[in-house]
């Protein structure tokens, strides 16, 4: 993909209810889509009167057909692209995960369970999950991810079943809120087990342009879009 | 198509007459994008980490950003990123910011000594730091001053970035014309701040911020059309733009260079886009080419409206 390249145009296949949250599934047009944890930046057409920017949101699963994503709708914004009747695709952008041959652990907290699924499906052997939510309707998306995840809800933090399960000897992935990976980072860290977290960061642009969306990495701030979304768990521990 | 849209600023010749407003565009890890000039981010004597988050917020038609003028610092930028800027391909224009006098002649006299660095843009207009920089291009006397002490350290054209957010915007072009400068870019971001709807507190990590995106195009209007008036010099004109109406209405107010900003942001493909209808629109006015456009508006005197003329004054 180019910058340069207009932005695609892809058609609503379907809206769905999955619990809280709302699914957005859009038929692709066998553009690449990179890998789990990478993110694209979505435009609703027609475009919204109160929503100027578009919206950065890792897939919750791609190929060459559809493009889906759990939509936590908050806003003008986010409400826009679940009623959208198209969505300007820019992307893949940003890192992904890096896929180890090796058992994992997959940690959500909330919306960052959004990505997890196709995560799920591209690792070598089905992986354990432990997801945090904040109450049974946000928690409906956790079978997405595993046929047998291990659900904490509020005010229960997903580090406590965490902190049961290290050492592992696999790599834990995680996604979600900033304090729950920070502690994941730590707890992983703690025991010597390698760990990605996927952080979330408002972006105007999603290419490095607008340097809106700095987060501590390396003990300074710098910008996720072109460092991130995913890193090295160690990287927002300095 | 390009030998039509060519035109020039302050002796430097363009492809086209679009460029990035200064901290809209990181080249070196997005490319020119098509763009004609490649304006850096402002670059300060001492690195600046920027301010914490929140750091955007998006408004109706726009938003607010609150960076703080995030960068390597002179000794980096020099050595790390200027010998990478001057490859891009296309003219380069180093924008400097600073708290002194002193300090931007420090930084004009070394980036001015670099060869391929084609202009220097003069911040002094960033809403997003608490002293310096936009404290002097609020004062004439302070911009006028800059303008002579800048021009004193190099002969590569000085560009004054002016903020809109002052009382008459035409009084700083004409101090900054005074003292040498050899261009205006204007608009900077207009002061601006976003409130956090659920805590009721301010949402930016500085607080305030600068308002960008199609809510300040009639403000950059207003202050290219004036300054240009008070100064002729050539204009950068910027605040805004995201099609090629857009362009050609900033260029008849007074601009002779466009600047996208917070549109590119939206859409990096946008240059490519408004380059082919500017064309078409350009004929369709009856111009033959980006540089009898400049100014236009304001030849045009029985078109001027009278009233308001008298109701600004």
């Amino acid at each position: 993909m180019s910058l340069a390249d207009p932005a695609r145009p892809l058609a609503v296949d379907r809206v769905e209810a999955v619990g809280a949250y709302t699914l957005l599934v859009l038929r692709n047009d066998g553009s690449d889509v990179g890998r789990p944890g990478q993110f694209f930046m979505l435009s609703a057409w027609p475009e919204p009167a109160d929503a100027y920017l578009p919206r950065a949101l890792s897939a919750a699963w791609a190929d060459e057909r559809e493009i889906a994503f759990l939509v936590d709708v908050r806003g003008a914004g986010t409400r826009a692209l679940v009623d959208a009747a198209s969505v300007e695709v820019r992307g893949p952008l940003g890192t992904g995960f890096a896929i180890a041959d090796r058992p994992a652990l997959l940690v959500g907290g909330g919306i960052g369970a959004a990505i997890l699924p196709w995560l799920a499906r591209e690792l070598p052997q089905p992986p354990r999950a432990l997801l945090g939510f904040r109450s049974e309707a946000h928690a409906v998306c956790a079978a997405l991810v595993s046929d047998e995840p291990t659900v904490v809800l509020d005010p229960v933090l997903v580090t406590e079943p965490l902190a049961r399960l290290l050492p592992f000897d696999g790599v834990v992935y995680a996604c979600g809120p900033d304090p729950m990976l920070h502690a994941v980072a730590a707890l992983c860290a703690e025991h010597d087990v390698e760990c990605q977290v996927a952080m979330e960061a408002a972006m105007a642009c999603g290419y490095g342009a607008c340097y809106g969306c700095a987060v501590q990495i390396d003990g300074v701030w710098k910008r996720l879009c072109v460092e991130g979304p995913v890193l090295e768990a160690e990287r927002i521990l300095a | 198509m390009s030998a039509d849209l060519r035109t020039s600023l302050c002796g430097i010749d363009l492809e086209h007459p679009l460029v990035n407003g200064s901290g809209t565009l990181d080249a070196l890890v997005a490319g020119t994008l098509g763009l004609a000039a490649f304006v850096t981010k402002t670059v300060t004597l001492e690195p600046r980490a920027g301010n914490p988050p929140v750091r955007i917020a998006e408004t109706p038609a726009g938003m607010v950003n609150s960076i703080g003028l995030a960068n390597p610092g002179l000794d980096r930028f020099c050595e790390e990123h200027l010998p990478r800027l001057t490859e891009l391909g296309v003219p380069l224009v180093v924008s400097v910011g600073g708290w002194s006098r002193e300090q931007y002649a420090i930084a004009v006299s070394r980036i001015g000594a670099v060869p391929g660095v084609a202009a220097i843009e003069l911040n002094v207009s960033c809403p997003n730091v608490d002293t310096g920089c936009i404290s002097i291009g609020t004062d004439a006397a302070e911009t006028r001053a800059l303008l002579e002490r800048c021009r004193a350290e190099t002969d590569v054209p000085l560009l004054a970035k002016l903020s809109p957010s002052v009382a008459d915007v035409s009084a700083i072009a004409l101090a900054a014309a005074e003292g040498g400068a050899h261009g205006l870019v204007l608009i900077n971001t207009v002061r601006g701040m976003a409130i956090d709807r659920d805590t009721l507190r301010p949402l930016l990590g500085g607080g305030g911020g600068g308002l960008s995106g199609p809510a300040v195009r009639p403000v950059a209007l207003h202050a290219v059309y004036h300054s240009y008036a008070a100064t002729g010099l050539p204009i950068v004109g910027m605040g805004g733009v995201a099609s090629a109406q857009d362009c050609l209405e900033l260029m008849a107010a007074g601009a002779c260079v466009v600047g996208l900003g917070t549109a590119l942001f939206r859409d990096p493909a946008l240059p490519g886009r408004i380059l082919a209808e500017l064309l078409a629109l350009l004929a369709d006015h009856g111009f033959s080419g980006v540089e009898g456009v400049t100014g236009a508006s304001q030849n045009l005197d029985s078109k001027a409206p009278p009233e308001l003329e008298r109701s600004e004054r």
